[in-house]
C-alpha cells in the first residue's frame, strides 16, 4: 500500500501554471526525494500534501483514500522558511505545535522531555527561543517537527541552516525515523545528500513530473557505457577506434583514463590495455545524481 | 472548533502574562485619576497671591459732596489682595522697592468714557487672569455704585441684578425623569472615545501578531495543522477577550474607587430629593436639585445615577465587540500583507480615516445628538460604534438602533470573509510586493 499517491494534480495561480497533471507514488517506509529546480512547483505540491492549498483538479490519496483534514495529525512538515516565536519559552511553543498536532498535553509534554535528553539540551527548557542560537532553534524545530509521531514526515531543505556536525546528526535522526517505520518526503538540491538516504525520487520541472524511480535504477538507466582505468603511469594508450577516451589524467604513481565503449566489449578492452600496461583498478562509472538532475533539467528545455 | 481553542488559549495568555498588560490594568483607572486630578492639584497650587495697591483718585475731580467710588470696595480673594492707599508717589515707590506686585491708579476725566485706569507693574508684569478680574471689579463697582446712586436702589436688589437666577428643570414628558444633558454628553463622549481608543489598540495588536507570524515564518508550520481561517479567527477571538479582559479589570477597579469614595463621602449618593412646585394650581414634581443643600458632585452622582444603564452598558458591549471585530479582522489582513521589506502603510490609512472621521466628528454628534449628521455617522457600520455610543446617552429612536445593529452585523460578516481570504493567500507569499490590483484578483478566486 502506497502512503501518498497524487493523479493528475494540477495547480494553476494567477498568472502560471504551477503544477500540470503531476502523479506520483510514495512507498510505505523510504526515504522519498522531492528534486527540481527553483519554481518548478516543488513547494506548491508540498503545501497540497500539507493541505495548505487545494489542487484545482486531481486527486491526492492518503494511504488510498481522499487525503482528509484529519490527516494532518499524521503528517509533521518541516519548511523551508521555517521559524519560532522569538518570545515564547521553546518548551511552551513546541507543546503548543504538539497540541495543534492533536496531541495531549501530558503525551506531548512526555515525549518532549524524552528528545530534549536525547539530544542532551534539558537546559533549554524554559529558555525563549531568542535567547538561542540559529542552530538550537533548528533542532527545536526538528523535534516539534516529529513530535507527534507522524506516518509522513516532509523536510523541505532541512540541512539549510545545520553546521556539518549537526547535519550528520539530523541526516542521522532522519534514517532511524525511516527505520523506525515513518516514511519521508524529502525536498532538496543538495544532490549528495540525495545520493546517501533516498531509495526513490521525483524530478519536477517547470510543473510536471519529468523523472520517477529508484535512485539506483534512474543511475544505471542513464549510465553510458563509460569505464574507469587506472594504470601504472603511462603516457598514453593506444586503443582500437570504437574505444574513446573521454578524459585522461595523470599523477605522481598512476593514469586515470575514462573511456566509452560499446556494449559488450569490456574484456577486449582489457585485454587490449594489458599488452601494453599493468591493470591497477577497472570499474564503471555511473553518472551523479547532480549530473542526471542538470541534463534532465536541460533536456526537459 | 477544538484547535481554534487551542490557538485561543495561546494568543490570550500570551498577552495577559505580558508585563505591560499588567502593569496598563492597574496604572491605567489611576492614570485616568492623576490626569483629573493633577491639572487641578497645579492649578491651586501654581499662582502666588498678587499684592496690587489701588490708588483712587476719582473723588478729587468730583465735588465735595461725592465719595471715593472704588476705594475699599474691591473684593479680595486667592490669586488678588487688594490694599488701598491715597498717595500715587508713596504707591508707586513701594512698587519700585519690590513690595507689592502692582499699582492701579483710577482717575476720572471729562473725556467720553470719564473712568480711565492704569495698572502700573514692576518686575512681572501680573497675569492675564489678574488682569481681567482687576478690570471686570472696576467695571462692576462702577455699575454697582451708578445703580446706588443714581437709581437708589438698595444693596439687595443690586446683588440680585448682578446675579439673576432662575430655576431651569428639562424633564422627559414621557418617562417623567429629569434630564441631566451635561453629564449625558461626557458618558457619551468617554464611551465613544474607550470604544475608539480600543479599537485602535487591540486592533493594531491583532496586525502585530499577524505579521509577527508571517515574518518570523511559524506561519507555514502552523498552517500544516489548522486552516489559516481558525488561525485568524482565533487570534481575533483571543484579542477580544483580551481586551474585555482589560476592560473588566478597570471597571473592577473603577467600581472599587467609587465605592471607596461612598464610604468615606456618603452624602454625595443620597438621593435627589422630589420637589413639588404648584404653578397655576398644576403641580410638577421635579429632583430637587439647585436647592442649596445639594452640591455639584452630588448633582453629578445623581446624572450618573438617572442614567440608563443597561441599555448604555449593553450597547456600549456590542458596539465595542462590533467595532473592534469590524476593524481587527481588517488590520488582520493588514498585517497579512506587511514582509520584512514591505510595510502597511499604504494599507492601513484607508482602514483608519473612517475612524479618525468619527473621531473629529464627535463634537458636532455631541452638539446635536440627535441631528441627521448623528444619525448618518451613528449609522455607518464604520463611524457607528463611536457615534453611536455618544447619542445613547440621550436616547435613540428603537428603529435607528435597529438599522445600526442590523448593517453592524452584516458588514462584520462580509469584512471578516474578506479579510480571512486576504489573509490566507498573502500570509504564504513573500518577497513581493503586493498591490491593489492583486488583492482584487484573490478576492475573486473561488478557492484560493
Amino acid at each position: 500500500m502506497s502512503i501518498l499517491e497524487t493523479i493528475e494534480v494540477s495547480k494553476r495561480y494567477s498568472n502560471h501554471l504551477a503544477l500540470d497533471k503531476v502523479s506520483m507514488k510514495v512507498e510505505q517506509g523510504e526515504v522519498f526525494g522531492l528534486l527540481g529546480p527553483n519554481g518548478a512547483g516543488k513547494t506548491t505540491l508540498i503545501r497540497m500534501i500539507n493541505q495548505i492549498t487545494a489542487p484545482d483538479s486531481g486527486k491526492i490519496l492518503f494511504f488510498d483514500h481522499p487525503i482528509r483534514e484529519s490527516d494532518t495529525t499524521n503528517i509533521g512538515y518541516m519548511p523551508e522558511e521555517r521559524g519560532l516565536y522569538k518570545k515564547m519559552k521553546v518548551s511552551e511553543q513546541a507543546m503548543y505545535l504538539a497540541e495543534l498536532k492533536g496531541l495531549e498535553p501530558k503525551e506531548a509534554k512526555r515525549k518532549l522531555e524524552y528528545w530534549f535528553e536525547k539530544f542532551e539540551i534539558t537546559s533549554w527548557w524554559d529558555k525563549k527561543l531568542e535567547e538561542l542560537s540559529k542552530g538550537m532553534a533548528q533542532k527545536i524545530q526538528f523535534i516539534t517537527t516529529i513530535l507527534h509521531e507522524p506516518k509522513l514526515l516532509i523536510f523541505d531543505e532541512p540541512f539549510s541552516g545545520f553546521d556539518p556536525v549537526n547535519a550528520e546528526l539530523l541526516k542521522q535522526e532522519i534514517l532511524s525515523l525511516r527505520n523506525n517505520g515513518a516514511t519521508i518526503i524529502f525536498s532538496t538540491h543538495n544532490m549528495a545528500s540525495v545520493e546517501e538516504i533516498c531509495d526513490r525520487i521525483v524530478l519536477i520541472n517547470k510543473a510536471k513530473n519529468i523523472l520517477e524511480g529508484r535512485v539506483e535504477q534512474i543511475k544505471q538507466s542513464f549510465c553510458e557505457n563509460i569505464f574507469e582505468i587506472i594504470t601504472p603511469k603511462t603516457e598514453m594508450l593506444n586503443l582500437s577506434r570504437e574505444y574513446e577516451i573521454i578524459e585522461q589524467q595523470t599523477t605522481d604513481r598512476n593514469s586515470i583514463f575514462k573511456i566509452k565503449i560499446p556494449q559488450g566489449k569490456n574484456a577486449e578492452l582489457i585485454s587490449e590495455v594489458m599488452k601494453q600496461t599493468d591493470l591497477l583498478s577497472y570499474r564503471e562509472v555511473l553518472p551523479s545524481m547532480n549530473e542526471i538532475f542538470i541534463k534532465t533539467v536541460k533536456s526537459n528545455e | 472548533m477544538n484547535k481554534t481553542k487551542i490557538i485561543i488559549k495561546r494568543e490570550y495568555l500570551s498577552r495577559v502574562r505580558k508585563k505591560s498588560f499588567v502593569v496598563m490594568t492597574i496604572l491605567g483607572p489611576l492614570m485616568i485619576c492623576a490626569l483629573l486630578v493633577v491639572p487641578v492639584l497645579l492649578q491651586q497650587t501654581g499662582e502666588s497671591r498678587s499684592e496690587i495697591i489701588v490708588v483712587d483718585a476719582t473723588a478729587e475731580r468730583l465735588d465735595d459732596k461725592s465719595v471715593a467710588i472704588f476705594k475699599n470696595k474691591f473684593k479680595s480673594d486667592d490669586a488678588v489682595h487688594y490694599t488701598y492707599s491715597d498717595d500715587i508717589e508713596a504707591a508707586q515707590k513701594i512698587l519700585k522697592d519690590n513690595s507689592c506686585d502692582a499699582v492701579l491708579e483710577i482717575v476720572s476725566t471729562s473725556d467720553n468714557p470719564p473712568i480711565k485706569s492704569f495698572l502700573y507693574y514692576g518686575e512681572n508684569e501680573p497675569g492675564l487672569k489678574v488682569q481681567e478680574q482687576t478690570k471686570n471689579q472696576i467695571l462692576n463697582i462702577l455699575r454697582n455704585s451708578i445703580l446706588q446712586y443714581d437709581y437708589g436702589m438698595n444693596e439687595k436688589q443690586i446683588e440680585w441684578i448682578n446675579n439673576p437666577t432662575i430655576d431651569f428643570y428639562t424633564k422627559n414628558i414621557l418617562t417623567g425623569e429629569s434630564s441631566f444633558n451635561e453629564i449625558k454628553t461626557i458618558l457619551g463622549a468617554v464611551g465613544g472615545f474607550l470604544i475608539y481608543m480600543f479599537i485602535f489598540i487591540f486592533g493594531s495588536m491583532v496586525m502585530k501578531g499577524v505579521s509577527e507570524e508571517k515574518t518570523n515564518r511559524i506561519v507555514e508550520v502552523l498552517v500544516s495543522s489548522v486552516k489559516p481561517v481558525q488561525l485568524l479567527m482565533g487570534k481575533l477571538i483571543a484579542i477580544a477577550l483580551v481586551g474585555l479582559t482589560q476592560f473588566a479589570m478597570w471597571v473592577v477597579l473603577t467600581v472599587g474607587i467609587i465605592s471607596f469614595v461612598q464610604a468615606a463621602s456618603p452624602e454625595l449618593f443620597a438621593p435627589a430629593e422630589q420637589e413639588q412646585i404648584t404653578v397655576n394650581e398644576r403641580v410638577i414634581t421635579v429632583d430637587k436639585l439647585n436647592s442649596v443643600e445639594s452640591s455639584e458632585a452630588n448633582e453629578l452622582m445623581q446624572g450618573l445615577m438617572a442614567i440608563n444603564y443597561p441599555l448604555v452598558i449593553g450597547m456600549f458591549l456590542f458596539f465595542f465587540i462590533a467595532g473592534y471585530f469590524l476593524y481587527a479582522s481588517l488590520f488582520g489582513a493588514i498585517g497579512s500583507l506587511i514582509d520584512i521589506d514591505t510595510d502597511g502603510q499604504q494599507f492601513t490609512l484607508p482602514v483608519t480615516i473612517p475612524m479618525i472621521i468619527a473621531i473629529v466628528s464627535l463634537p458636532m454628534v455631541m452638539e446635536n445628538p440627535s441631528g441627521s449628521a448623528a444619525f448618518w455617522l451613528s449609522v455607518i457600520p464604520f463611524t457607528s460604534p463611536v457615534a453611536m455610543m455618544v447619542r445613547i446617552p440621550f436616547g435613540v429612536p428603537v428603529w435607528q438602533l435597529a438599522i445600526s445593529v442590523g448593517l453592524m452585523i452584516v458588514t462584520i460578516v462580509l469584512c471578516v470573509a474578506i479579510a480571512a481570504k486576504i489573509y490566507k493567500t498573502a500570509i504564504l507569499m513573500y518577497g513581493k510586493k503586493i498591490t491593489y490590483n492583486e488583492i482584487w484578483k484573490w478576492l475573486r478566486y473561488k478557492n484560493a
